[in-house]
């Protein structure tokens, strides 16, 4: 209510005077809750957790949270369009699946990940084509398909799993996908985690769809009466989820040079909850990649000092759960303290 | 006209007594020191423009928003808590507002009696909840099965289940907020009726409203406002409607638009859009024609097709027959995209539902249609765009602090300042607009038609549907009278009346009669 009171004038010229500082503009970023939040688990972990402070401990954790960003990047696209996947846990097994099923065939190990990419990409794409097709919400959709790619996958894997032999050249170059460092450093998986998230933050940001899926997201009917084709913008979201998700897979194939029917169950809970505790709002029209790539690194941080402490990874999954809970909560009563939506 | 500050009625103890009421939304003044006092057993009118206040009077009075000064008293007995719980249980205040909150799936019965259903509290006594509901139907006269759903009735029926859930609870002030804005003319007629019932019963009743038939045949006291001010205080009996009219309108406003001078456009001209005989959901064989610098106005009742014609010409429903031309040009709009390609505007009456996008800053709206134009190598210019933005934010002066503003923190009359914006971005050689003012204060109003005004001067031709008649009549130089999906008749703005434009388009005369 405050900006009302401003005498009126033509926008510029108030702009300039009262142009916030930076650390008020921070202050009032949508990511800022979750960054302090991050940075207040930081400083736990400095104090409580043997071992956190290192740089081998935070290239450990960029090496795990790295599957679950990839995915998380994908969902944000969907959760700003106003839908929801909840189906990447399964496409993640999908694509793994499809991969060392093509590797196992002794299919060069490019166009064996290329397939389990593509799988996931098909996939994603079902998503949006059923979702906007038949007008159904998302939620259904992928909460139905969820449970028909797990099958798929459980198919194909013949209810086996798969192992990739590392004595094969094939797979030994494969491997390096997962397990590789970049000059004997940086994870491989991390720095493809930070290229889909600078790429995706482009898009997002920068480009003409990035823009209109906020305009969707935020009100799908003014969007369409602006010209915005409505389906191509959702279906492209649902599309993009699939194919991160497959890629993810592949990425997990290639770390642990082993798939199961049932890898990836439960992981698409955890990459949502990333992108929540990340700032976007489920109703849509809001989020950034940062705050997705913010809450990705939180719930990574959070496990990891779990970790460190011994405690068990059931008491970790508890952990997890309360987290999102907590975060909303307090983006909520944060955001109606400073007046802001 | 009598001042209304010395006009004292005391023959009857006053049932409200509002002092000094006055409501401030940041720099928006929705109500300014409004004084005035409804005597009880009568059905007092409170009438003005749209954008005059009478909402936000209601809203109060019903506690559903709470003054920023200034006092209100029933019976005597002060409010101190605005809230709707509130003035129900303590003073008997009840709203039945314009849109029905219902519960759908229930039936009219426990409709009627939620929340103080007979019987021991967990497990309320359900033929006893029907027969109550029954005796208060009764009451009404009003015939419906108490063990329907409420899904089944039409709008008519659902609001007299409203006033009947005010009976209920002993509501002695009961506030009708333009009850008849969703009736048709037969339907009008039962809630008279049943308001009849209501005063014989003694419930005192606030009736807000801007069609003038019915409030002389129904209200003792009429009361104006405008622009947020109390203007005006007549006993029904002793007034004209053109007295009243005259208050609503008021002279300022009324002499800006004194009509331009340019002859009407020709009528050999090419005329820019040219529709014959098209047909949609909601419209059937409609025939316009809009001429470029011309502002033809569609009037009629909401469910008249106005609304649905405006959005079939711009690609946003489908068409399913008849011919659309655009300066002699067959003109076939699929989507919207198609429309907005060939440069036709849509401003949607749903500001807020179609209108912004919520999510997004002032500048983002403003420029949604013209990214094409500041894209490099795929990627947005967004100083390129902001530029844009302030420039054209700055030409319709849009009052914001920033561009980069969120679009929801602006006054209504500056959202759609900001939407007009966006749509003078693909310069439209036609605009079709819908509610231009909805919830648009007074003084941006007063900008907003200038525009229009100017547009037209520089070529645009304007088809614009609205429910606020003084608002047709002020920017028309045609206004089409829509009835039931058909143009009933189109009038010359130097002919047209708010009567004559009125009588066309509830199809009977019933309610001038009345009058």
């Amino acid at each position: 209510m405050v900006q009302m009171t401003a005498p009126a004038a033509a926008p510029k010229a108030p702009a300039a005077e009262s142009r916030p500082s930076l650390f008020q503009r921070f202050l009032h970023a949508r990511e800022a809750s979750t960054f302090l939040a991050l940075v207040v688990l930081f400083a736990l972990g400095t104090l409580i957790a043997p071992g956190f402070l290192g740089a081998n401990n935070f290239l450990t954790v960029g090496q795990q949270i790295a599957q679950i960003g990839i995915m998380a990047i994908g969902v944000t696209f969907v959760i700003i369009n106003a839908e929801i996947d909840l189906s990447v846990g399964s496409i993640y097994g999908l694509g793994a699946v499809v991969a060392g099923l093509l590797m196992t065939s002794d299919v060069a190990w490019p166009l064996a990940a290329l397939g389990g990419i593509a799988a996931g990409a098909v996939a994603g794409l079902l998503n949006g084509l059923m979702t906007v097709g038949f007008g159904i919400p998302s939620f259904i959709v992928t909460l139905g398909t969820l449970s028909v790619y797990r099958g798929v996958t459980l198919l194909l894997s013949g209810g086996s799993p798969i192992s990739l032999s590392s004595s094969d050249p094939n797979v030994a170059e494969f491997n390096l996908l997962g397990q590789g460092k970049l000059f004997g450093l940086l994870p491989m998986q991390l720095v493809i985690f930070a290229l889909v998230a600078v790429l995706g933050a482009i898009v997002l940001s920068r480009s003409r769809y990035g823009f209109n899926t906020y305009a969707v997201g935020g009100s799908a009917e003014a969007a369409r009466l602006c010209g915005i084709n409505t389906a191509r913008v959702k279906i492209t979201a649902f599309t993009l989820s699939g194919t991160l998700a497959g890629l993810a897979g592949v990425l997990g194939l290639s770390f642990l040079s082993y798939v199961q029917g049932v890898t990836g169950t439960g992981m698409e809970l955890v990459a949502i909850s990333a992108v929540i505790i990340g700032g976007a709002a489920l109703f849509g029209g809001s989020g950034t990649m940062l705050g997705t790539v913010i809450g990705v690194a939180f719930i990574g941080v959070l496990q990891n000092i779990l970790n460190l402490r011994g405690i068990s990874s059931f008491w970790q999954t508890v952990a997890t759960g309360g987290v999102i809970i907590l975060a909303v909560a307090a983006d909520n009563w944060l955001r109606r303290r400073s007046g802001r939506r | 006209m009598t001042s209304p500050a010395t006009i004292t009625i005391s023959t009857t103890a006053a049932a409200v007594e509002v002092t000094g009421l006055s409501k401030h939304f940041g720099s928006v003044r929705a109500l300014q020191d409004v004084t005035l006092s409804v005597p009880a057993g009568n059905l007092t009118a409170v009438m003005g423009e749209n954008g005059a206040g009478k909402s936000t009077l209601m809203k109060i009075l019903a506690g559903l928003d709470s003054p920023t000064t200034g006092t209100v008293r029933v019976n005597g007995d002060e409010v101190r808590r605005f809230d709707p719980a509130n003035l129900l249980s303590r003073h008997r205040v009840a709203l039945v507002p314009q849109e029905l909150a219902l519960a759908q799936d229930r039936t009219v019965a426990e409709n009627i009696m939620l929340g103080v259903e007979p019987g021991s509290r967990p497990f309320p006594h359900r033929r006893r909840i029907d027969e109550r509901a029954a005796e208060l139907l009764d009451r009404l006269a009003v015939r419906i099965d108490p063990r329907r759903s409420v899904r089944d009735l039409d709008a008519a029926t659902q609001q007299l289940v409203v006033i009947a859930r005010s009976l209920a609870r002993e509501a002695r002030l009961m506030i009708l907020d333009e009850p008849t804005s969703i009736l048709s003319p037969a339907e009008s007629e039962r809630l008279f009726e049943v308001i009849h019932s209501l005063r014989a019963a003694g419930v005192t009743m606030l009736y807000v409203s801007h069609r003038m038939p019915e409030v002389f045949a129904l209200s003792q006291h009429i009361h104006v406002l405008r622009d947020g001010r109390h203007v005006g205080h007549w006993p029904t009996a002793e007034v004209s409607p053109d007295t009243v009219v005259a208050a609503m309108v008021g002279r300022e406003l009324a002499a800006e638009f004194a009509r331009h001078d340019t002859p009407a456009p020709a009528a050999t001209a090419t005329p820019r859009l040219r529709t014959r005989g098209i047909c949609g959901t909601g419209f059937t064989d409609v025939d316009l024609d809009v001429a470029p610098g011309e502002v033809v106005g569609v009037a009629g009742l909401p469910d008249s097709g106005r609304i649905e014609l405006l959005r079939g010409i711009f690609g946003a429903d489908p068409i399913s027959g008849g011919e659309l031309q655009l300066d002699g040009k067959t003109f076939t709009a699929r989507t919207p995209r198609d429309a907005i390609d060939a440069r036709v505007a849509y401003l949607p009456g749903e500001r807020r539902q179609q209108g912004i996008l919520p999510t997004m800053s002032v500048a983002d709206n403003v420029n949604i249609l013209t990214l094409g134009r500041r894209q490099r190598f795929g990627l947005l210019r967004r100083r390129a765009l902001r530029r844009d933005a302030d420039k054209r934010a700055g030409e319709l002066r849009v009052k914001t602090s920033s561009t980069a503003q969120g679009i929801t923190q602006l006054s209504g009359g500056n959202q759609q300042k900001a939407l007009l914006a966006r749509w003078l971005s693909i310069e439209p050689r036609l605009m079709l607009l819908d509610e231009p003012t909805r919830g648009v204060d007074v003084g941006a109003k007063a900008e907003i038609y200038r525009l229009f005004r100017s547009l037209a001067d520089a070529g645009v031709a304007i088809l614009v549907s609205s429910s606020d008649l003084p608002e047709l009549l002020t920017i028309s130089d045609r206004i089409a009278v829509m009835a039931a999906g058909r143009v009933v008749g189109v009038i010359p703005a130097s002919e047209a009346t708010e009567e004559k434009v009125m009588a066309l388009a509830t199809g009977a005369h019933t309610m001038k009669e009345k009058a």
